[in-house]
C-alpha cells in the first residue's frame, strides 16, 4: 500500500520555541535569511484574564492537491511516490509561480540554489535514513507526531482518530496533510 | 509576543512585481494590437482589400505586436531566477500549468507574429535597410489567410492568457475570478487600438479623420465600457463573496495602490478619453488630441495591470 | 525591523556576507582563518549542550562537514532526546566567523576596542605579570575571580585558592541564589521537583516553557497533557506558561510572597495540612503559625491584586491533590528584595502539605553514596571529588563577609555584585584585578553604569570566553575558550531519583587557536608558578581518578553518553520503595508502612525541617521566622519594570550566535493597550524607558498580556561594545535600568524597579 506521510501539530503541546525552526536549519543545511518552518506565536488574543496564543506552523502543507504542483510550468514540482511534495531544483527556472500560488506561502527561492524550496519532511536527509524529521526529533513538548497514515497502526492515526483536529485553508481545496490540534482555548481558527 | 521565530520577508504574499505587470501588460498590447489590426482588415471593403495596400492601422499592428511580445517575453525571462536556464521550460511541460500552455501559446504565436509583420510590412522593408528579408516575406505571402486566421486565435489566447495565468492562483481572492481573463483581454484591445492610433499617425503619417482610424475609433467607446463593467463586476464578485474576498475590496480605499487606480486607472485611462469626447469634434480630431487621448488609455491600461498585480497579491485568502 | 521585497531580501543575504567582511576586521575572530571544513571526531558523539547553563545531555552528528545537527542524548530518558534551539544552534556559535580564536591584547583604551592578536605564551605572561604583581602589593585577595557557575569553573576556582584569593563568585546572587540559599536553610540541601507527576502545579513565574530546562519542560507538559494535572500560574505578564496555564494571576510584581504566604495561611487554618508529616519531619512550626496568622488572604488581596476567593480555592484543590502536588520555586529568583522569605513561603506551602519524597512533590537527590548504602550494594560507582593537597587557605576574608547576613551565601557562589563597592568604593578593601570565565556582568549584572566604572577602575582585567563580551571589550586579555563541541570534560553528576552521571565530549576538532578553560588556567597556573597545584597532565586521567581508576565504569558512560543507574526512587513513595526492596537482596528493609520514611534526614542542624531557623536568626537576627515585609519596589508615578527569559536566547550569551540572532535580534517592550493609550503610546513606537539609574530606548509591544502598571521586556539585549556585530545596539539593555541593589540574606540582585516610559 502507498504512503501517506502526514504530520500533527498539537497546538496544545507546542510552546513556540523554535527548536523545529533550528534544527530544520542544521539538517538541511538552509541558508541565512529564509527559512523552510517557523512557528509564529500569534497574539494573545481574547480578554484579561482569559487570554490565549496561538501557535502557527508555517511550513509546506503536503497538499494533496497541491496549487503548487499544478501552476509549476515545468514540472519540477511535483508528487513523489512517497506523496510528498518534492522540487526537482534541475528542473526549476524560478520563474516564481509556485510562490505566488501558494496559499500557505510557504515556498521561497533558496538564494544559494536560485531553485525554489520548501519543507519536504527531511525527504532527501533524514526519511532517507529511515529517521523522523528534524522537527519532530528535536521538538521539546512531544507537540509534532510524524508517520503514515495508510497505516492504521501508526501514531498520528491513533492520534487523529482520538482528538479533534483541522487543517488550514481547507476551502481552497488543497487537501493539507499537515494537522493541527486546537488549543483549549480560543476555538478553530483555520 | 515578539517575534522570535525569524525574518518574514520571504512571507511576503507580494510575490509577482511590476516586471510581471509589464509583461502582462506587453502581453496585452501585442494580442489587442493584432486583433484590431487583423479584425479591421477583415470588416474593410472589399475594394479596399482589392486595392493591394496595407492600411496604416494594420502595419501599425504588425510592427507594434511583435514588438511588444518580444519585450514582454524578455521581462519575462529577466525576471526568472535562473534567466540562463530559460530553455529548460522550452523542454519541461507540465499542461496542467496555465504558464505552460501559454509557453506554447507564445512559442507560435510569436514567430507567427514576425511573419505576419513580414508580409504585412514587404512594401516598407526595403525603407528601413531590410530588403534582405523581401524574399522571406514573398514566400509567406500565399500563406497570409491561414497566418492571419492562425494568429487571430492566438491572439485571443495570448490576451486571455494573461489573465488565466494570474486568476489560476486560487489564494488570492481579487486574481482567482473567471472575469478577469476576459478583462485583461478587452483591457488588451483598449490597449492595443490606442498604440495602433500611435504608431499610424507617427509612423505612417495617416490622416486624423481616415476612414479605417475612424472605425477603431468608433471601438473605444464599447470597449472602454465592457471594460469598466467588468471591472465593476470583479468587485461585485469580491463583495459579494464576503470573508476574505470582501477584505480585499480594502485596496480601493487604503494604501497606495488604491491611488493607483483612481487617478491611473480610473481618473487617466477612463477619465481623459471620456472627457476629451466633450471637445468639439474639430480640437478632439487634432492629431495632437488624439495621440494625448491614447497615451492616456495605455497609461490607464498599464496602471491597472500594475494595481491587479500589486492589490490582488496583496490580499490572501 | 526593514521590509525587504523579494528582490532585496536576496541582496539581504549578500548583506549578510557584508557583515563578515565586517567581521575580519575583528583580530583574532574566526573570520580571519580559512574556511577549513568541519572534522568530526566520530559519526555521533554523546555530550552535553552549553547554549545555557540547564546543560540537557546532547547526541551530536556532523553533517557534510559543514554543520553539526544536535539532538537530545535518549540514553536520558526525562529528556526525550530532545533539544531546544539554543541547543540545535551550537554549531552557529561553533563556526561563527566573529568568534574569538586568538588570545588577544588590548592595545587601545579600554572599550574602545582596539585588539592585537598575541601568543598564547604572551597571554600566560600578562597574566603572570599582573596578578603576581597585584599579589605581591597588596595580597591575592584583591583579585577578584568569578565564573558562571559549573562545567570548569572548578577548576578556575582551583587556580584562585591556589593563587590565594578568597574572593570567588558564581552568577547565583545574580539568578538562581535565593531558592537555593532558602532551600539550605529549611533542608540542609537543595530539592528536586517532580513536575511530571504532579497532579496540580502552582507556578510563581517559573517560566518553564521559555526559560526550557529540557526534564523539566517535558515534565510539565507531560503532567498537563497525560496526568490531567492542573497548572496554576502567578505573574504578572501573560507568558506562554501563563497562556498553558489553566488559570493566569496576573500578580502585582515581587508580591508573590504575599501569595505563597496566604496559601500557607488557608493551609493552616482551614486545617488542610498534613499534621503527620510536620510532627514527624518539621521543628520550627508553631512560630510559622503565629506567624502566618495574620497573612489572611483578604490580606493578601490588597497587596497582590489576587482575588481571596481564589486564593482560598486554590489551596483548597492544592490540598486536595496533596501530595501529588507541589509549589513550584522557581528559578531565577530576583524578582523582589524579600526573596528569601518568598521562597522560603514556597517551601512552606509545599512543607505544609507533606509532599517531600513523594511522587509529583518535591525530593532529594539520590546520589551514588546514598543509594548505593539503600541498596545494600554498589549499583551506581562513586564520583571521587578531587583534591590537590595542601592547597593554601586565604588569610583574607572575603569582600562580602562583612556582613554575617551573608553567611550561607559564602559558600554558595558569593554576593557577587559585592565587587562594585569594594571596587568603587574600597568596601570592605580594594579590589585591584578582576579575572572572569563564562560570565558577562556588563549583561547579567544590576546597575550598568557603575559594572562600567569598576571595570574601568581595575588594574587588570582578563575575561575568558568564545565571544568578546560586552565585559570582555573592557578586559586588557581575551583568553578564547573553545566551544563546548571542541571540549572534553570531567563526569558530571545528573543524579535524580536515582544516580545517573554524563560527561561533556568533543564533538569536532577545536577550530583555532582555542584551549579548553581547563587548560587555560591550569597554564595560568604555571605560569604564576603554582604549578604543583596542578599534578594532573590531561582530561582523561581526571575523569578516570574521578571514578576511581575504573576504566570500564568510564569508557561506558563515554561511549553513552549519560548513564542512569538503579531504579526511580522515593523515600515516602511505598510503589518505588517495593519494587526498590525486590530489586536488590541486600536493600534496607522497608518500614512497616512499606517505605524508608523512617531513613528520610535533613542536613540541617536539627536533622529535621526547619520551617523556623535558630541558625538563621544566629546571624540575620529578626529573619529566623518566615516573615512579610513590604519592599517597595517603585514610585507611585513610575510602571514596573520587570525581564524575562525568551527561548531562543541565554541572558547575556547568545545574542551574538547568527542563527539565534537572525531569529530574533531586539526586544520590543511589552505595554498594555490602557497604559499606552494614556501615554499616547502606539504599536511599534520608540520609547524610552527611564529608571533610577539609567535610560534605555526600544520599541512599544502593545498587549493585553501584561499588567497595566507594568512593562516588560527579554533579557540580555542591547549590547553596547561594537565587537559583538549581530547584538550591539539592538533593543533595549535590561541592566542599564536596573539599580543596584542587593536582597537580606540571600544577596541577591534585584530585577525589578520602577521606570517612567515616554514616546520619543
Amino acid at each position: 500500500m502507498s504512503k501517506r506521510y502526514v504530520m500533527v501539530h498539537d497546538e496544545n503541546k507546542c510552546i513556540g520555541c523554535q527548536a523545529c525552526n533550528v534544527a530544520c536549519r542544521s539538517e538541511n543545511g538552509i541558508p541565512e535569511g529564509v527559512t523552510r518552518l517557523q512557528v509564529r506565536v500569534e497574539g494573545p488574543f481574547g480578554l484579561a484574564p482569559n487570554l490565549h496564543f496561538k501557535y502557527h506552523r508555517v511550513s509546506c502543507q503536503q497538499c494533496e492537491d497541491a496549487p503548487c504542483v499544478k501552476v509549476c510550468p515545468t514540472g519540477a514540482a511535483y508528487v513523489g511516490e512517497d506523496g510528498i511534495v518534492t522540487i526537482d531544483d534541475d528542473k526549476c527556472v524560478g520563474c516564481m509561480y509556485c510562490v505566488a500560488a501558494c496559499p500557505y506561502k510557504v515556498r521561497f527561492v533558496n538564494p544559494e540554489t536560485k531553485a525554489t524550496d520548501k519543507c519536504n519532511f527531511c525527504k532527501d536527509t533524514r526519511l532517507a535514513r529511515g529517521e523522523q524529521p528534524a522537527c519532530v526529533t528535536v521538538c521539546p513538548t512531544d507537540a509534532l507526531t510524524f508517520g503514515d497514515a495508510n497505516d492504521p497502526d501508526s501514531e498520528v492515526v491513533r492520534l487523529l482518530n482520538s482528538k479533534i483536529s483541522y487543517q488550514d485553508k481547507t476551502h481552497l481545496g488543497t487537501k493539507p496533510r499537515v494537522y493541527r490540534i486546537p488549543t483549549k482555548r480560543g476555538g478553530i481558527q483555520s | 509576543m515578539n517575534n522570535i521565530w525569524g525574518d518574514m520577508a520571504q512571507y511576503d504574499p507580494v510575490t509577482w512585481n511590476w516586471i510581471i505587470a509589464i509583461y502582462l501588460f506587453m502581453a496585452g498590447l501585442s494580442a489587442g494590437s493584432i486583433l484590431i489590426g487583423i479584425g479591421l482588415r477583415w470588416y474593410s471593403s472589399d475594394e479596399d482589400k482589392k486595392s493591394g495596400k496595407e492600411s496604416a492601422i494594420l502595419k501599425a499592428a504588425a510592427i507594434i505586436s511583435p514588438i511588444a511580445i518580444s519585450l514582454g517575453l524578455a521581462c519575462l525571462v529577466l525576471d526568472l531566477t535562473k534567466p540562463f536556464h530559460f530553455w529548460l521550460i522550452l523542454i519541461n511541460y507540465n499542461f496542467e500549468s496555465v504558464m505552460a500552455l501559454g509557453v506554447l501559446a507564445l512559442l507560435a504565436y510569436t514567430p507567427l507574429g514576425i511573419a505576419y509583420a513580414l508580409i504585412v510590412l514587404r512594401d516598407e522593408l526595403a525603407k528601413c535597410k531590410l530588403g534582405f528579408l523581401l524574399p522571406v516575406a514573398q514566400m509567406l505571402l500565399p500563406f497570409r489567410k491561414a497566418i492571419e486566421v492562425l494568429l487571430f486565435i492566438l491572439a485571443i489566447g495570448v490576451g486571455a492568457y494573461t489573465g488565466f495565468l494570474i486568476s489560476a492562483m486560487n489564494a488570492y481572492p481579487m486574481l482567482n475570478t473567471a472575469v478577469l481573463p476576459a478583462l485583461f483581454l478587452v483591457s488588451g484591445l483598449s490597449a492595443g487600438a490606442a498604440a495602433n492610433l500611435v504608431v499610424a499617425l507617427l509612423m505612417f503619417n495617416v490622416d486624423s479623420h481616415d476612414k479605417e482610424l475612424s472605425k477603431m475609433h468608433g471601438l473605444e467607446l464599447p470597449v472602454m465600457a465592457t471594460e469598466i463593467m467588468f471591472l465593476f463586476m470583479l468587485f461585485c464578485a469580491l463583495y459579494f463573496k464576503g470573508g476574505a474576498a470582501a477584505l480585499a475590496l480594502a485596496s480601493l480605499t487604503t494604501g497606495v495602490w488604491a491611488s493607483v487606480f483612481w487617478i491611473g486607472v480610473v481618473g487617466i485611462g477612463f477619465g481623459i478619453p471620456l472627457l476629451s469626447m466633450l471637445m468639439p469634434a474639430s480640437t478632439r480630431h487634432t492629431k495632437t488630441a488624439m495621440i494625448v487621448v491614447a497615451c492616456s488609455g495605455l497609461t490607464g491600461v498599464l496602471a491597472l495591470r500594475h494595481f491587479i498585480i500589486y492589490a490582488g497579491q496583496s490580499y490572501i485568502y | 525591523m526593514i521590509k525587504l521585497d523579494r528582490r532585496n531580501f536576496i541582496k539581504g543575504v549578500g548583506a549578510g556576507g557584508a557583515s563578515c567582511a565586517l567581521a575580519t576586521m575583528l583580530p583574532g575572530s574566526l573570520a580571519a582563518l580559512e574556511n577549513a571544513p568541519l572534522k568530526g571526531v566520530g559519526k555521533e558523539v554523546a555530550s552535553i549542550c552549553e547554549m545555557c547553563s540547564t546543560r540537557c545531555p546532547i547526541s551530536a552528528r556532523v553533517v557534510d562537514g559543514k554543520n553539526v545537527f544536535i539532538t537530545g542524548n535518549k540514553e536520558a530518558k526525562s529528556f526525550g532526546g530532545k533539544v531546544c534551539a539554543r541547543g540545535g544552534a551550537g554549531h552557529s556559535l561553533l563556526y561563527d566567523p566573529q568568534r574569538i580564536v586568538k588570545p588577544l591584547k588590548r592595545v587601545g583604551e579600554r572599550g574602545e576596542g582596539k585588539w592585537a592578536e598575541i601568543s598564547w605564551d604572551e597571554a600566560y605572561e600578562m597574566m603572570a605579570t599582573n596578578l603576581n604583581r597585584i599579589k605581591r602589593e597588596h595580597g591575592p585577595e584583591a583579585v577578584a575571580f568569578s565564573s558562571k557557575k559549573g562545567s570548569l569553573s572548578g577548576h578556575f576556582f582551583h587556580l584562585a585558592k591556589a593563587f590565594g584569593s578568597p574572593n570567588t563568585f558564581t552568577h547565583g546572587s545574580l539568578c538562581p541564589g535565593a531558592y537555593v540559599i532558602a532551600s539550605k536553610s529549611m533542608f540542609g540541601t537543595k530539592l528536586k521537583r517532580d513536575l511530571s507527576n504532579s497532579k496540580y502545579i502552582i507556578n510563581f513565574g517559573h517560566n518553564l516553557y521559555e526559560g526550557i530546562n529540557m526534564s523539566e519542560t517535558r515534565g510539565m507538559m507531560k503532567a498537563q497533557s497525560e496526568g490531567g494535572a492542573k497548572l496554576v500560574v502567578f505573574e504578572p505578564r501573560f507568558s506562554v506558561v501563563a497562556d498553558k496555564a489553566d488559570e493566569w494571576h496576573a500578580v502585582r510584581p515581587g508580591t508573590d510572597v504575599a501569595v505563597a504566604l496566604a496559601l500557607c495561611h488557608v493551609l493552616i487554618t482551614d486545617k488542610l495540612y498534613d499534621q503527620t508529616f510536620i510532627d514527624r519531619y518539621v521543628v520550627g512550626f508553631e512560630e510559622f503559625v503565629a506567624e502566618v496568622k495574620a497573612y489572611t488572604p483578604e490580606w493578601a488581596e490588597g497587596i497582590t491584586d489576587v482575588k481571596a476567593q481564589d486564593i482560598r480555592r486554590i489551596a483548597h484543590e492544592l490540598a486536595a491533590a496533596a501530595p501529588h502536588a507541589l509549589v513550584d520555586f522557581g528559578h531565577r529568583a530576583t524578582f523582589t528584595t524579600e526573596e528569601f522569605d518568598m521562597r522560603r513561603a514556597i517551601f512552606a506551602a509545599n512543607v505544609l502539605i507533606g509532599n517531600i519524597e513523594r511522587k509529583g512533590g518535591l525530593y532529594l537527590a539520590k546520589k551514588a553514596k546514598t543509594y548505593n548504602k539503600f541498596a545494600g550494594e554498589t549499583v551506581a560507582p562513586k564520583l571521587a571529588k578531587l583534591g590537590v593537597e595542601g592547597m593554601p587557605t586565604p588569610t583574607a576574608k572575603r569582600i562580602d563577609q562583612m556582613d554575617k547576613q551573608y553567611t550561607m551565601v559564602w559558600k554558595n557562589g558569593g554576593v557577587y555584585q559585592s565587587i562594585l563597592a569594594a571596587t568603587l568604593e574600597a568596601k570592605p578593601y580594594q579590589l585591584r584585578g578582576w579575572v572572569m570565565s563564562r560570565t558577562n556582568p556588563m549583561q547579567t549584572m544590576t546597575d550598568r553604569t557603575k559594572v562600567l566604572a569598576a571595570l574601568k577602575k581595575m588594574e587588570f582585567v582578563a575575561v575568558c570566553d568564545v565571544y568578546i563580551s560586552e565585559t570582555a571589550a573592557y578586559a586588557d586579555l581575551i583568553l578564547p575558550e573553545s566551544t563546548y563541541l571542541e571540549r572534553d570534560e570531567e563526569i558530571a553528576d545528573k543524579s535524580g531519583k536515582n544516580p545517573a552521571y554524563y560527561v561533556r565530549q568533543r564533538v569536532v576538532e577545536t577550530i583555532g587557536d582555542t584551549k579548553p578553560s581547563w587548560l587555560i588556567f591550569k597554564e595560568v597556573g604555571d605560569a604564576l608558578g603554582l604549578g604543583k597545584f596542578y599534578p594532573w597532565q590531561n582530561m582523561e586521567t581526571l575523569q578516570l581518578a574521578q571514578l576511581s581508576r575504573d576504566d570500564k565504569a568510564l569508557r561506558h558512560i563515554k561511549e553513552k553518553g549519560y548513564v542512569s543507574y538503579g531504579k526511580p526512587l522515593m523515600l515516602r513513595e511505598a510503589s518505588m520503595v517495593a519494587e526498590f526492596s525486590d530489586t536488590y537482596a541486600n536493600a534496607r528493609t522497608p518500614d512497616e508502612d512499606g517505605t524508608y520514611a523512617s531513613a528520610l534526614k535533613f542536613k540541617t542542624p536539627s536533622g529535621k525541617i526547619e520551617l523556623s531557623s535558630a541558625a538563621v536568626e544566629s546571624f540575620a537576627p529578626g529573619r529566623g521566622v518566615i516573615r512579610y515585609r513590604d519592599a517597595p519596589l517603585k514610585r507611585a508615578d513610575e510602571l514596573y519594570f520587570i525581564q524575562g527569559k525568551v527561548a531562543i536566547h541565554t541572558n547575556g550569551a547568545t545574542h551574538n550566535v547568527p542563527i539565534l540572532a537572525n531569529l530574533m535580534a531586539d526586544n520590543a517592550v511589552w505595554i498594555h493597550p490602557v497604559t499606552a493609550g494614556r501615554l499616547g503610546i502606539s504599536h511599534g513606537d520608540a520609547i524610552r524607558l527611564t529608571s533610577s539609574v539609567g535610560s534605555e530606548t526600544s520599541y512599544a509591544l502593545v498587549t493585553p498580556g501584561i499588567r497595566q502598571d507594568t512593562v516588560f521586556a527579554y533579557m540580555g539585549f542591547g549590547s553596547k561594545n561594537k565587537e559583538l556585530i549581530r547584538a550591539t545596539g539592538k533593543g533595549l539593555h535590561c541592566g542599564n535600568l536596573l539599580p543596584d541593589s542587593t536582597a537580606p540574606v540571600v544577596g541577591m540582585n534585584l530585577h525589578t524597579t520602577g521606570v517612567k516610559v515616554e514616546k520619543v
